[in-house]
């Protein structure tokens, strides 16, 4: 019976070589330049990234450190934090020599699913399809010392269970909603919005909303969630807005905004200057708020995020729509960002205004 | 103690002319306590991957054991998604002693059931002897030990012990058609599909079809059976009882089937579904640590299951269950589980590979000790604890929890100045998350991942364990953002993070770090605008008799089964060949005269 | 004439017997809080005089004749009393009220404890006027509030009590600081704090400078109407506008009075600073400049 023992084996080694060919094949295949940039994309989602080096173009001036830290972040920005998902490729040119692929990127982050698109240069290196990563640019930041003077604020509570009657704590910010709207957009009824802080403290805020039937009785209660800036310095204002998925106006008779603020510790740095804001059309012909982010002072912001408040002819709130940065804000050196707009909405836009919330790993 | 009775006396190799008496059951029970009694008695599992979860159901039967709706995860949910004999066997023993110790005894005892099932299953294959050692090694598998004490697996172990004593008797039915067969082996299979219905259904499929095969195949031996049964009978006979016990055990779990077969749930990526020519570290945790020193005798088991005749079927059993274990490295458990295979931990065939192959292992064990005598027995010895302790070794270096840490802090926290009218979410907890919700009188949204409620915001992600919501990519991460956009509707106020990744999403959804622990290893963040969690009602009604089936059916199988087994032990057969006494063993008469 | 007959003069008679056997117990009608009561009794024998009231439940042994002093402490809650003396089988009971003393505390709640400079109707403070043992005094009594910034003349506003509580709404003063907030009877008196913040600024304006590449924006000492500073960590917006450069924008804070900001240096472009809901002046950048 040893033909038989020698017959099982074999069949078990072919299953086993049957397996791993499958799935060699599957990540190493180089021959087209889909293919190549799918196998790439394997070895970054595997974040291997000496692999992922190898498959670049050599002699491109790539420099290896600047290529991980492209793909895998550093300073604690989100893509520290991130992997990558899916990949959807489609081919806008190509050639014997070379090819454009453009990459629909999703990756999994920290603050949800993030997508991104990317175009991809690939170019045949005798035979072999590798893609042509470009160089990043020489940072232009001279490095010099910028003071910074520190301002915080921190709350000291009295102990609550001794308290004398008719003494208590400072009170809550005074916060104010200065502006609201209410549309449908997609099969959804989103609430649109700005708070103010006018107080001269720093304050919390959060709001929910409850939507209210004919007869009074509640259908749905959603909160603003992070379309907001929660931390509010004196006299600064965040949009809002809340989705209520699958509602339409016509069966709401009214809304209930119950906004929370609380008395909170906060710091006034870092400062971020938003420059260079512009709505443009992106590669697909979408309507896109650009611009670019910049620390002001001495600080790093690890995670970004940037909030736009889009407003019409007569400076109603026509749109709310946020992003998150991937890329760490360093100090004095400009980070650009995209926030989508509304192409329906576009043309009606006449004003608009960036908020950046941020969030730093050393926060508490 | 279950009195052994050989239905078959097969001798293969005419090995049985040994002088050397057969290991009495009761040592091996002894043997069990010997090893894995000081381990389970430093409650090792209690760390392990699933044991926490185990104790956290035992839990709510101990304290509700008709009423399955537990509020404690998912804002409430039906423990009916969970297979509950071991929970409710844990449940009962933690009146006498606690929780966890509960969950050890009961450990126990399945590590005895499973040597004596093995041995038990081993002797319809090999001699007396033989199937002793097949015991022994059964003691030592590294399969056995990622089970217990990395994968805290007991309805998975449980479940196999229970099946392969029943698929005993299945044979013993199939040929002799005896009554007393039949109910104890239905007793024994509804038992084993009540602690693990999906092990239950693989570990019987693949113990039973060699087991039938067997049967038939022994149909005309008339060594073995002098009433020669048809083939026929014999295969209807097994196929009846399969079946009957497969309708009770359908019947029982009606609650079960519904959260199955209808819920979609993402699986983590798990390393017994990779390809482990391209992922060695995979390769030896799921494959070469559980196989240990069987791998060294994969050529004996293939030379051997397939030279004799009467052995193919056990060795085939065998070959199926070791090509399901090798996981993603063959395309065949892809292919044959369909969608099932994502959310399939595949090692548990690697377990049933290395049980198989018991039989033909404790042959091989016979033969080299009435070989080599003292040294086989060393080696032999060597590489089973070896093999046993490999798994250990690896898990005190890969420990399925990194960072242990203390949870009585938030336990603490959460049971004092009315904490617990809100609900409250852990993250990265991993392993201790369910020892929260034991210790907590507050309820949480999350819950173990293998089964329960699935919450409506997240029903459309299949993620239904926050606790560990990066592992499952955007998908759980979405999920998460979904369930916290709700928290208001679900009172859930308070998050204990474990790990940094999930701060971001916190701060920007306006929680806030109000509280450190363990010296910041563990964070609470808390939300101020979140009113208490109001009472969530059960999604769905389970009958009167469903939930009388359910509490009363499984225990009452082990408890008649064992009783059955204790009370009506089958006579012992002394089927082995008596070797002629040789000279010096002759008695002496002279005293006598 | 026979004004009464013998059986109206017999009822008249023995009326007057049980109750002159009845008048056992002599309390005052009134005790006020703090200065005790004197509780006689008549007849002769032992008996249990119980007293039951807010909070209250005592019980003396005596003998029928004995006067019972009972201390301010042992009545100490106002309200209405009673005395129950019983002897042998015979109950006679009195009901005796404990007014309020005299103002010994003063509860005094004064909201908000922030409030912006200059606003009318703005605080409000409420006095809940209490004795020594926190019985509230429902007599009509002058109340005495006083609003002042450290350094300043506190302003003085007289309101009477009605039913034991007072209260008053008074604008803010033009001063920032921590303003006392007082509220006095007699000597007794209650103090609070109500931190007075500058309000929004007023006359915003700004200087630019060119800074290497960049414009350094600054804007002068930010006051409010008043002329008080506004505190640091308030929120400055410097935009600029730069045509096909399109805009930018810095949230800069105030430390120190001021706002700094550096904005891209594009020729031609509009800078503006903001505060909330309040703007500054405009610069127009261009040329040399």
């Amino acid at each position: 019976m040893k033909l038989g023992a020698i017959v099982m084996i074999v069949i078990l080694l072919l299953l086993m070589g049957a397996g791993t060919v499958q799935q060699a094949t599957k990540h190493a295949n180089t021959n087209t330049p889909e293919a190549a940039l799918r196998s790439f994309l394997d070895q970054v989602r595997a974040k291997h990234w000496d692999e992922a080096y190898s498959m670049t173009q050599p002699g491109a001036g790539v420099d290896k450190d600047a290529f991980v830290k492209d793909l895998g972040g550093n300073n604690g920005s989100l893509k520290t934090i991130s992997s990558l998902q899916n990949e959807n490729t489609k081919i806008l040119r190509q050639s014997s020599n070379d090819a454009d692929i453009r990459a629909e990127l999703q990756w999994s982050t920290a603050v949800g699913a993030l997508h991104e698109t990317r175009d991809f240069k690939m170019v045949n290196d005798d035979g072999e399809w590798r893609v042509a990563w470009p160089a990043a640019p020489k940072s232009q930041a001279v490095a010099k010392a910028l003071p910074t003077t520190y301002l915080r604020w921190d709350v000291v509570q009295r102990g609550s269970a001794k308290d004398e009657w008719g003494v208590q704590n400072v009170e809550p910010p005074r916060m104010r909603i200065i502006s609201m709207n209410a549309i449908e957009n997609q099969g959804d009824v989103v609430i649109l919005g700005e708070v103010v802080n006018e107080d001269t403290v720093p304050g919390f805020v959060a709001i929910n909303a409850i939507l209210l039937d004919k007869d009074g009785n509640s259908i749905a209660e959603e909160s603003s969630f992070d379309k907001i800036s929660h931390t509010l310095l004196p006299k600064e204002i965040s949009p809002f807005r809340i989705d209520f998925p699958n509602r339409k106006l016509a069966e709401i008779k009214s809304v209930r905004i119950s906004p929370t603020n609380i008395l909170v510790p906060a710091a006034a740095d870092p400062v971020v200057g938003v420059m260079n804001q512009r709505i443009e059309k992106d590669q697909d012909g979408k309507s896109i708020l650009r611009g670019d982010l910049v620390v002001q002072g001495g600080q790093t912001v690890n995670i970004p995020h940037v909030l736009a408040t889009f407003y019409d002819r007569t400076g109603k709130v026509i749109w709310v729509s946020d992003g998150y940065v991937d890329r760490a804000l360093l100090p004095q050196q400009a980070v650009p960002f995209t926030v989508n707009l509304r192409d329906d909405l576009a043309g009606q836009v006449q004003n608009y205004r960036i908020t950046v919330n941020y969030y730093n790993s050393n926060r508490s | 103690m279950l009195s052994i009775s050989p239905v078959r006396g097969y001798s293969p190799g005419k090995a049985s002319t040994t002088v050397t008496p057969a290991l009495p059951m009761a040592a091996i029970a002894f043997l069990v306590l010997a090893v894995h009694g000081p381990l389970l008695l430093m409650q090792l599992p209690a760390a392990s991957e699933g044991g926490s979860t185990q104790i956290f159901l035992a839990q709510h039967y101990a304290q509700s054991w008709f009423n399955p709706w537990n509020e404690k995860w998912f804002a409430g949910f039906s423990q009916t998604g969970y297979p509950p004999l071991t929970q409710q066997w844990v449940g009962l023993a933690s009146h006498l002693m606690s929780l966890t110790a509960a969950y050890m005894l009961v450990q126990l005892c399945v590590v005895i059931l499973l040597a004596i099932g093995t041995f038990r299953f081993a002797r319809l294959w090999v001699d007396e002897r033989s199937a002793g050692y097949a015991a022994i090694g059964s003691i030592f598998l590294g399969s056995l030990s990622v089970l217990v004490y990395q994968a805290g697996d007991l309805p998975a172990t449980a479940s196999t012990a229970l099946a392969i004593n029943g698929v005993v008797y299945l044979y013993g039915w199939a040929r002799k058609a005896r009554f007393l067969s039949l109910l104890k082996g239905l007793l024994l299979l509804v038992a084993a599909a009540t602690a693990d219905p999906v092990t239950a259904f693989f570990g019987t499929a693949l113990f039973a079809l060699p087991v039938i095969v067997a049967a038939w195949m022994d149909h005309g031996d008339r060594d073995v059976d002098a009433d020669r049964p048809s083939p026929i009978a014999v295969l209807i006979r097994a196929v009846l009882m399969l079946a009957i016990a497969g309708v009770v055990a359908v019947v029982v779990l009606a609650p079960f089937w519904p959260s199955f077969f209808t819920q979609h749930r993402l699986a983590i990526a798990n390393g017994s579904r990779d390809n482990f020519l391209l992922n060695f570290s995979s390769a030896v945790n799921y494959w070469l640590i559980p196989m240990g020193a069987v791998v060294l005798a994969l050529p004996y088991i293939f030379l051997s299951g397939l030279a004799e005749r009467r052995l193919r079927p056990l060795f085939f059993a065998f070959y199926i269950a070791l090509i399901f274990g090798l996981g993603g490295t063959t395309p065949v458990a892809r292919i044959v589980l369909g969608r099932f295979y994502e959310s399939f931990s595949l090692d548990r065939f690697t377990f049933w590979a290395t049980l198989l192959a018991l039989p033909i292992l404790g042959e091989l064990a016979s033969r080299l000790i009435e070989r080599y005598s003292i040294k086989a027995s060393i080696g032999l010895g060597v590489a089973a604890v070896l093999t046993f302790a490999m798994p250990l070794a690896y898990m005190a270096a890969h420990p399925a929890n990194t960072n242990p840490f203390r949870t009585d802090p938030v336990i603490g926290f959460l049971n004092r100045d009315n904490h617990d009218r809100f609900r409250y979410l852990t993250l990265g907890f991993g392993p201790q998350f369910a020892e929260v919700g034991a210790g907590a009188n507050a309820s949480t949204v999350d819950g173990d991942p293998s089964a329960g409620r699935t919450l409506p915001e997240v029903a459309a992600f299949g993620v239904t364990h926050f606790d560990a919501a990066r592992n499952y990519g955007s998908d759980g991460m979405e999920a998460l953002r979904a369930v916290l956009k709700h928290a208001s509707q679900y009172g859930l106020k308070f998050i204990f993070v474990r790990d940094r990744y999930y701060e971001p999403l916190l701060a920007f959804a306006g929680w806030r770090q109000v509280e450190s622990y363990e010296n910041g290893n563990v964070t609470l963040w808390s939300k101020e605008d979140v009113p208490p969690a109001r009472k969530i009602e059960p999604t769905t009604v389970i009958p009167y008799l469903e939930r009388m089936l359910w509490g009363i059916v499984p225990v009452l199988c082990t408890l008649l089964a064992f009783g059955l087994i204790l009370v009506t032990p089958e006579r012992r057969r002394t089927a082995e060949t008596i070797p002629f006494p040789t000279a010096e063993t002759t008695p002496r008469m002279q005293e006598a005269r | 004439m026979k004004i009464l007959n013998p059986r109206t003069l017999l009822s008249i008679l023995v009326l007057c017997c049980s109750s002159a056997f009845a008048q056992e117990l002599k309390v005052p009608q009134t005790a006020v809080d703090g200065d005790g009561v004197n509780i006689g009794t008549t007849g002769s024998g032992s008996a249990t005089l119980y007293i039951t009231g807010p909070g209250t439940a005592l019980k003396r042994e005596l003998r029928r004749g004995d006067t019972i002093s009972l201390t301010g402490d042992e009545i100490a809650y106002a309200g209405r009393y009673t005395a129950v003396l019983k002897s042998g089988s015979e109950t006679t009971a009195q009901n005796f009220y404990v007014v309020a003393g005299k103002p010994a505390k003063l509860n005094f709640m004064a909201r908000p404890s922030r409030v912006p400079v200059a606003q009318p109707n703005v605080i409000s403070g409420v006095v809940f006027v209490l004795d020594r043992d926190d019985n509230l005094v429902t007599a009509p009594t002058p109340v005495n509030f006083q609003l002042g910034v450290n350094g300043s003349a506190a302003a003085s506003h007289p309101v009477t009590s009605k039913n034991g509580v007072a209260w008053i709404k008074a604008a803010s003063g033009k001063q920032e600081g921590a303003a006392q907030f007082t509220a006095s009877i007699g000597d007794v008196s209650a103090k609070r704090v109500v931190q007075q913040v500058a309000s929004d600024p007023c006359n915003l304006r700004m200087k630019a400078q060119p800074a290497g590449s960049s414009i350094e924006v600054q804007t002068e000492p930010i006051k409010d109407c008043s002329g008080n500073p506004v505190p640091d960590g308030t929120i400055v917006t410097f935009s600029e506008t730069a045509g096909a450069h399109g805009r930018s924008t810095v949230d800069a804070r105030v430390k120190h009075g001021i706002a700094r900001a550096t904005l891209p240096a594009n020729p031609g472009a509009t800078l503006s600073v903001a505060s909330g809901v309040v703007l500054g002046n405009e610069i127009r950048w261009g040329g040399g400049q």
